[in-house]
């Protein structure tokens, strides 16, 4: 059974139709990047996936079953949704804040509070107030609390927005590790190409359309790039021609052309 | 959350609502009761020390649904437009002299007209079915000066002596309270106190944004509408019970989160709670200090609880880390 199975989906926020007849099958276990340019319909895709907004055709099955069908309780426990702007003004302390990642469950889940605190790097912040973190701290108290709730399918909007490169980097590691040991699945939609690689699967969403899917090393080309982002690679290579770019070229000799 | 804090609110309301029962303009001794006391205290005090619980607990706890609803910290239980729409219809039921209802003609044509009100300005505030916070807001506002324009337009065309007396209760009168209205306005309160209680793990999750409330697993929509009712129940009694009292519903709520926190499963009891006892006790300081004369109690409620306020805003950040 497929963990999400989105079929032959057109969405429209107004008139004209904004997400193009697409499909998009997600296996238990996936880790699957969505990338795409702003407007492109990467969120729209997640919040679909979510539930959150019906589609005016094509059909989204949870677990082989149609997600508005799931009661909202029933539903949080198998799927969570990070968006992608965060409230910032929650007059609530951290461990408060986190705790209710609990509210979907009648019984405690696998990950204790303080787990989710430290996994979060906010251990010795758990009394401080919501207003008092940084952009990336409150980030990661969203993250902690997305854990604590404990779905195994984990959609995230641009998770690595205004963190540091380390909490990116222990992002990506952690959901890796979650996906080893209890076999969640993530899709996320990112920006950074530099992390692109990181993924097992790759849907490329350009104007509410998959233009491309597959492993980063078989998919992603200077080409792709070029469509995708429209950009010139040649500038692009030449303004980040950096250390991150160094590992990209170990991994896939035909990133660059 | 600050457990002995709860208790000294807890205390401190029981003792308020106890002493009110004995103070008055005339003071009376518990032990020595004889039958004009005991005729005091069951037909004029009792009724009246009742209302106030009412009044102020349902302003206290609806102040605190719509600051979190309306994610606004101005928010109160008047913000709606309700109590405009109440004194509108209770003026007009007056002008037209329909005093048919006997003492319920009052009471009865300020809850329809803030029931109308509540209709309306959740009719105007949604958008495809859902409630938008800021919609619903704006539409408040407007309505509720909609309302106002015509009750003054009526005032100024009337010589009426009975809609003057209207007004007049519109602004704080609990002097009118009488056991024959209580059960309708309990009533009424508890079955939205009850209501409030029961969606206050929505609320919430509502203060985290929609979005994350749905991934939660709630129906932000739902919670919404289900809490607007609740709020426009406990806010329509209120106003028909006691009329319209400033202070309460707007600075009890930031009060009160100064000491409990924001989790609103124990804000909207203790705001209940607090806003309850402050009324009580203004409504006692108001008919006893200048008797035979009463203040009205929104003065008193305002007088006391202004200060503290300002004092507690110069100590504690109220808005944010609270």
């Amino acid at each position: 059974m497929k963990a999400l199975d989105l079929k032959n989906i057109c969405f429209s926020y107004g008139k004209s139709d904004f997400i193009h007849g697409m499909t998009m099958t997600v296996s238990e276990g996936d880790f699957i990047g969505l990338i795409g340019v702003n407007g492109s319909g990467k969120s729209t895709m997640l919040k679909l996936a979510a539930g959150m907004f019906k589609p005016h055709s094509g059909h989204i099955n949870l677990r082989g079953r149609p997600i508005g069908c799931y009661k909202g309780k029933e539903r949080a426990r198998l799927i969570s949704y990070l968006p992608q702007t965060l409230s910032f003004n929650i007059p609530l302390r951290v461990k408060e804040f986190i705790a209710m990642g609990l509210y979907p469950h009648d019984l405690p889940p696998r990950l204790s509070l303080k787990d989710a605190l430290e996994t979060a790097g906010l251990y010795g912040k758990a009394n401080s107030y919501m207003t008092e973190l940084s952009g990336g701290e409150r980030r990661r108290a969203y993250i902690a609390m997305t854990l604590l709730q404990g779905a195994s399918i984990l959609l995230m909007d641009e998770p690595l927005a205004n963190l540091d490169i380390k909490y990116q980097i222990e992002l990506i590691k952690l959901l890796g590790t979650l996906r080893d040991e209890k076999g969640i699945t993530v899709i996320m939609a990112l920006h950074d190409i530099n992390m692109m690689f990181q993924f097992d699967v790759l849907h490329v969403i350009n104007g509410g359309q998959l233009v491309a899917s597959g492993a980063p090393s078989e998919i992603v080309t200077g080409e792709l790039l070029e469509k995708t982002f429209d950009i010139d690679i040649k500038t692009f290579r030449e303004m980040y021609s950096f250390a991150p770019l160094n590992q990209i070229d170990r991994r896939g000799k035909d990133f660059f052309l | 959350m600050n457990k002995k804090g709860i208790v000294a609110l807890v205390f401190l309301s029981i003792l308020i609502f106890t002493l009110s029962v004995f103070i008055g303009p005339r003071l009376i001794v518990p032990f020595k009761l004889d039958e004009t006391a005991k005729e005091i205290i069951i037909s004029i005090r009792l009724p009246r020390i009742i209302v106030s619980i009412l009044v102020g607990a349902a302003l206290g706890s609806t102040g605190a649904i719509l600051q979190g609803i309306l994610r606004n910290p101005l928010a109160d239980p008047y913000i709606l437009g309700l109590s405009s729409g109440a004194a509108l219809t209770a003026a007009l039921g007056l002008l037209f002299n329909n005093m048919f209802l006997g003492l319920f003609t009052l009471p009865a044509f300020a809850f329809l007209g803030a029931i109308a009100a509540g209709i309306a300005v959740g009719t105007l505030g949604q958008k495809k079915g859902n409630l938008l916070p800021e919609r619903l807001l704006l539409a408040g506002v407007g309505l509720g000066f909609l309302f106002s324009a015509v009750l003054m337009l009526a005032m100024i065309l009337s010589t009426d002596e009975g809609l003057r007396r209207a007004t007049l209760w519109l602004f704080g009168d609990l002097s009118m309270a009488d056991w024959p209205l209580i059960p309708y306005g309990l009533a009424f309160i508890l079955l939205g106190f009850g209501l409030s209680l029961w969606r206050a793990k929505g609320l919430n999750a509502l203060m985290l944004g929609d979005e994350v409330a749905y991934s939660l697993g709630f129906s932000p929509s739902k919670e919404r509408w289900i809490l607007f009712i609740a709020s426009g129940l406990m806010t329509a009694a209120s106003v028909s019970l006691g009329g319209v009292v400033g202070f309460i519903g707007l600075l009890i709520p930031h009060i009160i989160r100064s000491f409990v926190g924001s989790d609103n499963r124990v804000l909207i009891p203790m705001s209940a709670l607090a806003g309850g006892a402050l009324l009580c006790a203004a409504d006692t300081i108001g008919r006893t200090v200048a008797a035979p004369m009463e203040l009205p109690s929104g003065i008193i409620t305002a007088i006391i609880g202004a200060p503290y306020f300002l004092y507690l805003l110069k100590k504690k950040d109220l808005l944010g880390a609270s």
